[in-house]
């Protein structure tokens, strides 16, 4: 399978510190990747390995089929987490400059760059001074200096902070757009609901490790299940059940109880052993773990580990 | 366009684009356009009127009032002298006291210039040969206008004349003032004194030759009141030394010298200037992208190395354009113009027109600059803002100033001692020293040693603080120590 982005047992070292620790995963082009963790996980300097801002003391990296390098960086691109840009230059220049810096051509970067501020209801101020123009603006330009090229690699570290709400939907908006078009993203956040309505797959960091990388269902997967039920009897005896705890009266004999499956059990299963063994239930409700809830619990029990 | 251009050509049109650039652009030929004007409002140049009150019978007052006629010729003498050189005139009388330059004209050569028709002859005389390009020749106005002794005045007992001469010499409204009066009493001679009345400081331009002829009037009248013959006592007065003047020839090895070094002198003098005035826009450059947080973005499309050189095309370019405009300017000034900078450049430009010094200026100028450019960039790359930077640039601006400014005078002087020849091997100073030094010769092995020891050092520079360039970009924490600098420069990032 071809991959836009393939990390291999990455290493990299500041010091005696490990900033990243043995870091392989792969995004195949199309797929919206989101790359989690915490202060200090890793994060931006594994992106920046991507980008060959550094290089890593082990391992190997290989983007859009080739080694890391301005090269490859032509079809690259990336908003960082610290976003400025040239205060004097007009918006429509900030962005044919960038366009240009990744190999376009001056009228390509040009008519691109026209557009896509246009997009970004900017064409009224095309020919303003980045420092003239507004906050929500000057993101808006950010947001265009890195798909200019129209990247087939989508790098964004932290790309939600400071956005308005307004930016934040543009920038979802160009996100989903971007994977349509079958660019892979990948994304670094520490925000849950944005990889939760955005990612395909995502990567849990701590420390530099992998914890976890696979779909959400499967990040979910990795938490019990959590039902409530409302049944005359404990359901403790079922098979898979790990946990019961009554939580009140229901009336006529029936009781609350919640229920935590153990790891891995499917609350189907269960339901399927009421059915069987003629087990009454009036409720069978099933909570789905949230990411924050698999992050917390993964990344969480990771960092209280070290 | 490789992306260094890219970064160099947005470096440029950001300085280009600012006001800042454009009045340093402007700042030397304005200098130039505005200097001989200003110095000509400056110069005296209304003039001076003098009553002179002689009340001893009027010889006294004749004696001054002619030797203020001749330095007034004079000053039509020289002016003509420098403007007959300056078009190459000589032909139209190569005999007369207006062909022979460089020289200090005596009263007896004023006076026999005077006598041969003065300025209207010697116009007559160049008229014939003057090319039609050749602007005409404009007198200077006369220093001295002798005002006519009104008869109330003339009359009038010294007690009163000071109430009378007041409304001269500070009249209402707009009428031209009375600049001196002198009075020179019935009794002068017996004694000694006379009295100027002046509506201001008494300038020494005019109480000197007034007082030289009244010194002559009395030495002549106290040898004769002490039994000389008058026609001796007033040839004894008239006595005064006989200095020959003797000005160095346009060919003199000083003087050659001396025009030689204006170029590599001037070179010497811009380059430190241009670092000076230019030097805040490298700093701004380099600390652009990380006091504006695009580094990362940068580092995303070009490699720290497209970026250090891009920026150093883009800052070198831009400081180097601007000293092109000056030359240009200069050149201008010289051949499409007439006027004391024409005068000034136009000579300093014919000996080192050979491609050998052209290209030795051309050499150590622009290595120079790339030099002290990239310890500017290493300076915007390790602060982390223009106001940190700036803390840095007048040091360092220091540093590179005091001594170039000791040796200039030193070279200027014709002193080529131990400090000189030391500074000269000092890489930071090689460019400054060897451009200084271009005119009085320096020897053809020094100057090639010095360029390779510069070149040398410029690559060493590129190597070192291009490491410092690349570790500072994405680091944080304040600026780097000495230790850390140091660190940065041994070890690639």
């Amino acid at each position: 399978m071809n991959h836009s982005l393939r990390l291999d047992g990455v290493v990299k070292r500041f010091g005696d510190r490990t900033a990243v620790d043995g870091l392989s995963f792969a995004v195949p082009p199309g797929e919206v990747f989101g790359f989690l963790g915490g202060n200090g996980a890793g994060k931006t300097t594994s992106l920046r390995m991507v980008l060959d801002i550094i290089r890593p003391d082990a391992g190997s990296i290989e983007v859009l089929g080739h080694a890391p390098g301005r090269e490859v960086g032509r079809r690259l691109g990336f908003l960082p987490e610290e976003r400025g840009l040239y205060r004097s230059m007009t918006a429509l220049d900030t962005v044919v400059y960038f366009g240009r810096l990744k190999g376009m051509s001056a009228v390509d970067a040009r008519v691109r760059a026209r557009a896509l501020l246009d997009r970004f209801g900017l064409s009224a101020n095309l020919k303003t001074n980045v420092d003239k123009l507004s906050k929500g603006m000057a993101q808006k330009v950010q947001l265009a200096t890195a798909v200019v090229n129209a990247p087939d690699l989508l790098i964004l570290d932290e790309p939600f902070s400071g956005l308005d709400p307004v930016n934040q939907g543009l920038l979802e908006d160009e996100i989903t757009g971007a994977a349509r078009g079958g660019a892979a993203v990948v994304f670094s956040t520490h925000v849950m609901q944005h990889a939760e309505r955005l990612c395909d797959r995502l990567l849990l960091l701590a420390h530099g490790a992998k914890l976890f990388d696979g779909t959400q269902d499967e990040a979910r997967a990795m938490l019990p299940a959590r039902l409530e039920l409302v049944a005359r009897t404990d359901p403790a005896g079922l098979d898979g059940v790990e946990s019961t705890a009554a939580q009140g009266d229901a009336g006529d004999g029936w009781t609350r109880w919640r229920v935590e499956l153990s790891p891995g059990r499917d609350p189907g299963d269960l339901l399927q052993q009421c059915t069987a063994r003629g087990v009454p239930l009036r409720r069978f409700e099933q909570h789905r773990p949230g990411l924050h809830d698999v992050f917390i619990s993964i990344v969480g029990s990771a960092e209280v580990r070290s | 366009m490789s992306r260094i251009l890219l970064v160099a050509a947005r470096e440029f049109r950001q300085i280009a684009a600012t006001r800042s650039f454009w009045l340093t652009l402007l700042i030397l030929p304005l200098a130039f356009a505005i200097g001989p004007l200003a110095s000509r409002f400056m110069d005296r140049s209304e003039t001076t009127r003098v009553m002179l009150i002689d009340r001893t019978g009027g010889q006294t007052a004749q004696a001054i009032a002619r030797r203020l006629k001749l330095d007034d010729d004079r000053r039509v003498l020289v002016a003509l002298s420098r403007y007959v050189d300056r078009h190459h005139l000589e032909a139209a009388d190569p005999g007369a006291t207006w062909a022979r330059h460089d020289r200090w004209y005596t009263d007896e050569e004023v006076a026999r210039f005077a006598a041969t028709g003065g300025v209207s002859g010697a116009l007559a005389a160049i008229r014939r040969i003057k090319p039609a390009e050749v602007p005409d020749f404009v007198a200077p106005e006369p220093d001295y206008a002798l005002v006519p002794v009104p008869p109330a005045i003339a009359a009038a007992p010294a007690a009163r004349l000071d109430a009378l001469l007041r409304p001269l010499l500070r009249p209402d409204g707009k009428a031209e003032p009375l600049d001196y009066a002198l009075l020179v009493p019935a009794e002068f001679g017996r004694a000694p004194l006379v009295r100027l009345w002046s509506n201001g400081q008494p300038s020494a331009d005019f109480v000197q030759p007034v007082q030289q002829v009244l010194g002559r009037e009395l030495q002549s009248r106290y040898l004769a009141a002490s039994g000389v013959a008058p026609a001796t006592a007033r040839a004894a007065a008239m006595l005064t030394p006989a200095i020959a003047v003797q000005t160095p020839t346009r060919d003199s090895v000083r003087q050659r010298t001396l025009i030689r070094s204006i170029l590599p002198l001037a070179s010497a003098y811009i380059l430190l200037m241009s670092l000076i005035l230019s030097g805040s826009w490298m700093l701004q450059g380099s600390v652009e992208e990380r006091s504006n947080k695009l580094i990362e973005a940068m580092l995303a499309c070009v490699s720290p190395d497209e970026l250090m050189y891009g920026k150093l095309v883009g800052t070198v370019a831009i400081g180097l354009s601007m000293v092109a405009t000056w030359a240009a300017c200069g050149l201008f000034a010289a051949y499409a113009t007439h006027g004391a900078i024409a005068d000034m450049i136009r000579p300093a430009l014919e000996p080192v027109s050979s491609v050998g010094a052209i290209a030795t200026i051309l050499y150590f100028f622009v290595l120079g600059y790339v030099m002290v450019a990239m310890i500017f960039l290493a300076i915007g790359a390790t602060a982390e803002s223009m106001r940190d930077a700036q803390g840095y640039l007048t040091p360092v601006l220091l540093i590179i100033m005091v001594p170039v400014t000791v040796l200039v005078q030193a070279v200027l002087r014709g002193s080529e001692g131990v400090g000189v020849q030391v500074l000269t091997w000092i890489p930071i100073y090689t460019p400054f020293a060897i451009l200084a030094r271009l005119g009085t010769g320096v020897p053809t092995w020094q100057v090639l040693g010095a360029g390779a020891l510069l070149a040398a050092f410029v690559a060493l520079e590129m190597v070192a603080l291009g490491r410092v360039f690349r570790a500072s970009l994405l680091a944080s924490g304040g600026r780097p120590s000495l230790s850390a600098l140091s660190r940065m420069m041994r070890r690639p990032a």
